[in-house]
């Protein structure tokens, strides 16, 4: 049984990823930071156009930094050892989210290439199949979906609204 | 008196109400969908105008304002997804307090207080027109970078379980509203040479892929929860009309002060129902006696993001009516649809339209009544989607979260972005950062930088900002949120260790 003020393992998983977070952002709005110092000023106006964002880079980078500091004092050495495993069973236990961003990366990656019906079609099967108990009743729900949230509403948008969705090469 | 009841026979018509009819029910169901706006659908409505009469179109218009600005609720609280910007704050409390088994309820706190916000802010409307028009127009950039200022301590409101967090979420919403031209000389910034970048990433796009993508990965997560066939909520749904209504007038101060914050922010051009509704729910947390509750699904949540973001229909009119200047994208589409009909916008409007102007003040309340009729009647069959199994509605969303980024600018790199956006999205909330911080930095980040360089470039004298009485009223005012925050923090931080001393 964990005792009072000890953390448990989730969370100081939970605390390294964020640390690794607050690094992976210090490095990119450091680095804004020095794009935006790099933006010539105008000789129209007394701030340039990399003004405001040095001064958002500037202040995230310093809460980034107080950020790193607390987190390396609250996690302990030996967690660190740990993290890898606990971030595989952490993708194991959302394997469905892994697979609806995959299944949504493909969709929209795709939609310039075969059309907006033809793309919608194979996403709503292929993911409400995924989704969905296997049954026939499902099956058949899903069938029926895809082809109404595909071709029909490409129709709809096309004759009612005149918004025409991609329609492919 | 001849006037108004000229413009009162108009729009009491049976056929300009069966139109107004038509407008709430596609302004409800457009707001609904995530990704529709009500401006997308007032446009789509402005053509279908040209044929009738001024005043019957602009009524059936108003209809769909409002309509819309009540639809936003439904996907709000029954999924999590605001469905527009206007209701970011509703998913706060009425989403809680449906998947607590009260999704009747919420739907019907909003609606309530929706329609007494309409109300309350059409009642400001007829008697506060002229003046509060002439102060809003006053305002120079001093003053609004003052109140950007002020409306970005209500972070302090929204950042959950770390204030530390919800800094670096509103500071990354700030640091994504610089991408792409700068908002005084269009220069390019941050773009990589990408062109998906060059344009910056649209407000909507942002909100839809932080929101509604990683609400609907979240809905996932329960690998065998959705095999079983889960649905989005279970319990009794109970839609409890007359005691919600006694729910939300038992809230007379809360009712009262959000609507007022709608009702100014409305009349400020440039600002709107996406700031009025997160301010209102900030001072409603601010007052409360508990404002512990606030985020778990308290009502006085719900009551404070309606009635603030619905009372910003008629605070939108004041300066629309009163000057001629528009306050909202909305309002500039009502406008040219007046010009269309060669009515010029402007002071003589009131004086030269008398007729047409009392018509919108009555096609406001009607509009209102009927958005509320409608939903009681009909709110049974949008709490359906409560019941329908989370593998259906997951996938169905986010195409319709597909379709409506297209559809903003028929561009197909919007699409890339949303899902980008949405990956980070997922992975900010996984990692315990609060996300409505990072979408009030990015509705906030493009109004504080244009006001605050022009304001320099008008006089580069800092001291400005001290020296006008309404700018250093804001400034004085976002000092005092500030230290208000604090001693709430170090309140509760006491309150949680004296609970932990008895233990």
């Amino acid at each position: 049984m964990s005792q009072p003020g000890h953390q448990t393992q989730a969370q100081e998983s939970g605390e390294i990823a964020r640390l690794l977070s607050y690094v992976g952002l210090l490095a990119l709005s450091a680095g804004l930071f020095l794009e935006a110092w790099a933006i010539p000023t105008s000789r129209f106006e007394a701030l340039g156009a990399g003004a405001f964002p040095m001064l958002v880079h500037a202040c995230l980078s310093l809460l980034l930094v107080a950020s790193i500091a607390g987190s390396l004092r609250r996690i302990p050495i030996d967690a660190y050892g740990r993290f890898a495993g606990a971030a595989a069973a952490w993708a194991r236990e959302k394997r469905l989210v892994l697979v609806l961003f995959a299944c949504l990366a493909v969709y929209v990656g795709a939609m310039p290439l075969i059309g907006y019906p033809v793309a919608t079609l194979l996403f709503l099967i292929v993911l409400q199949i995924t989704l969905a108990p296997k049954t026939r009743a499902a099956l058949a729900v899903a069938l029926v979906l895809s082809l109404i949230f595909s071709f029909g509403l490409n129709w709809l948008f096309a004759e009612v609204f005149n918004v025409f969705l991609p329609r492919g090469r | 008196m001849d006037a108004f009841l000229l413009g009162a026979s108009e729009v009491l018509s049976l056929t300009t109400l069966a139109m107004m009819l038509a407008g709430a029910v596609a302004g409800i169901i457009a707001a609904a969908i995530p990704g529709f706006t009500v401006t997308m659908a007032i446009v789509l409505t402005l053509p279908l105008t040209f044929t009738m009469d001024p005043l019957q179109g602009i009524s059936v218009m108003l209809s769909v304002y409002v309509g819309g600005y009540t639809g936003g609720l439904i996907s709000a609280a029954l999924l999590g997804i605001p469905g527009t910007p206007s209701s970011v704050a509703t998913t706060f409390d009425a989403f809680p307090m449906a998947r607590n088994g009260e999704p009747g309820r919420a739907l019907s706190l909003g609606v309530w207080a929706s329609f007494f916000g309409t109300i309350i802010s059409t009642a400001v409307l007829i008697v506060a027109a002229p003046p509060l028009a002439v102060f809003a127009v006053r305002l120079g950039p001093w003053e609004y970078f003052s109140l950007i200022v002020f409306a970005l301590t209500i972070v302090a409101s929204l950042v959950g379980n770390s204030l530390q967090r919800g800094l670096i979420a509103a500071l990354i919403g700030l640091a994504i509203s610089t991408i792409g031209a700068d908002p005084i000389m269009g220069r390019p910034r941050f773009d990589m040479g990408w062109e998906l970048l060059a344009a910056g990433l649209p407000f909507l796009v942002v909100l839809i892929g932080i929101f509604a993508i990683s609400q609907l990965a979240s809905e996932v997560e329960d690998a065998e929860a959705i095999k079983r066939g889960e649905k989005l909520v279970d319990g009794e749904i109970e839609f409890e009309t007359w005691s919600v209504m006694r729910e939300v007038l038992m809230r007379p101060i809360n009712l009262i002060r959000s609507s007022m914050v709608g009702v100014a922010i409305g009349a400020l051009p440039g600002a709107g129902g996406s700031i009025a509704n997160l301010v209102a729910y900030d001072q409603a947390k601010r007052a409360s006696q508990s404002p512990e509750e606030f985020g778990k699904g308290t009502p006085d949540g719900v009551v404070a993001s309606e009635a603030g973001n619905s009372a910003t229909a008629g605070g939108g009119l004041i300066p629309l009516i009163s000057l001629g200047i528009p306050g909202s994208a909305v309002d500039a589409i009502l406008m040219a649809s007046l010009m269309v009909h060669g009515i010029s916008v402007g002071p003589r409007l009131i004086m030269d339209n008398a007729d047409l102007v009392y018509g919108m003040f009555l096609a406001m309340a009607v509009s209102s009544l009927m958005m509320l009729v409608l939903c009681v009647l009909s709110m049974r069959a949008f709490l359906r989607v409560a019941e329908v199994p989370k593998w259906v509605v997951v996938p169905v969303v986010l195409v319709c979260c597909v379709v409506g980024s297209f559809a903003l600018n028929n561009r197909v790199t919007d699409l890339y972005l949303l899902a980008g956006v949405g990956v980070l999205g997922y992975a900010l909330k996984a990692l315990d950062y609060p996300l409505a911080p990072l979408v009030l930095g990015v509705i906030l980040g493009p109004i504080a930088e244009t006001n605050l360089r022009r304001a320099l470039m008008t006089e580069p004298d800092w001291t400005l900002f001290l020296t006008r009485p309404v700018s250093l009223i804001f400034l004085v005012a976002a000092v005092l949120s500030v230290g208000w925050a604090i001693r709430g923090i170090l309140k509760s931080g006491k309150q949680s260790r004296n609970g932990k001393d008895p233990a």
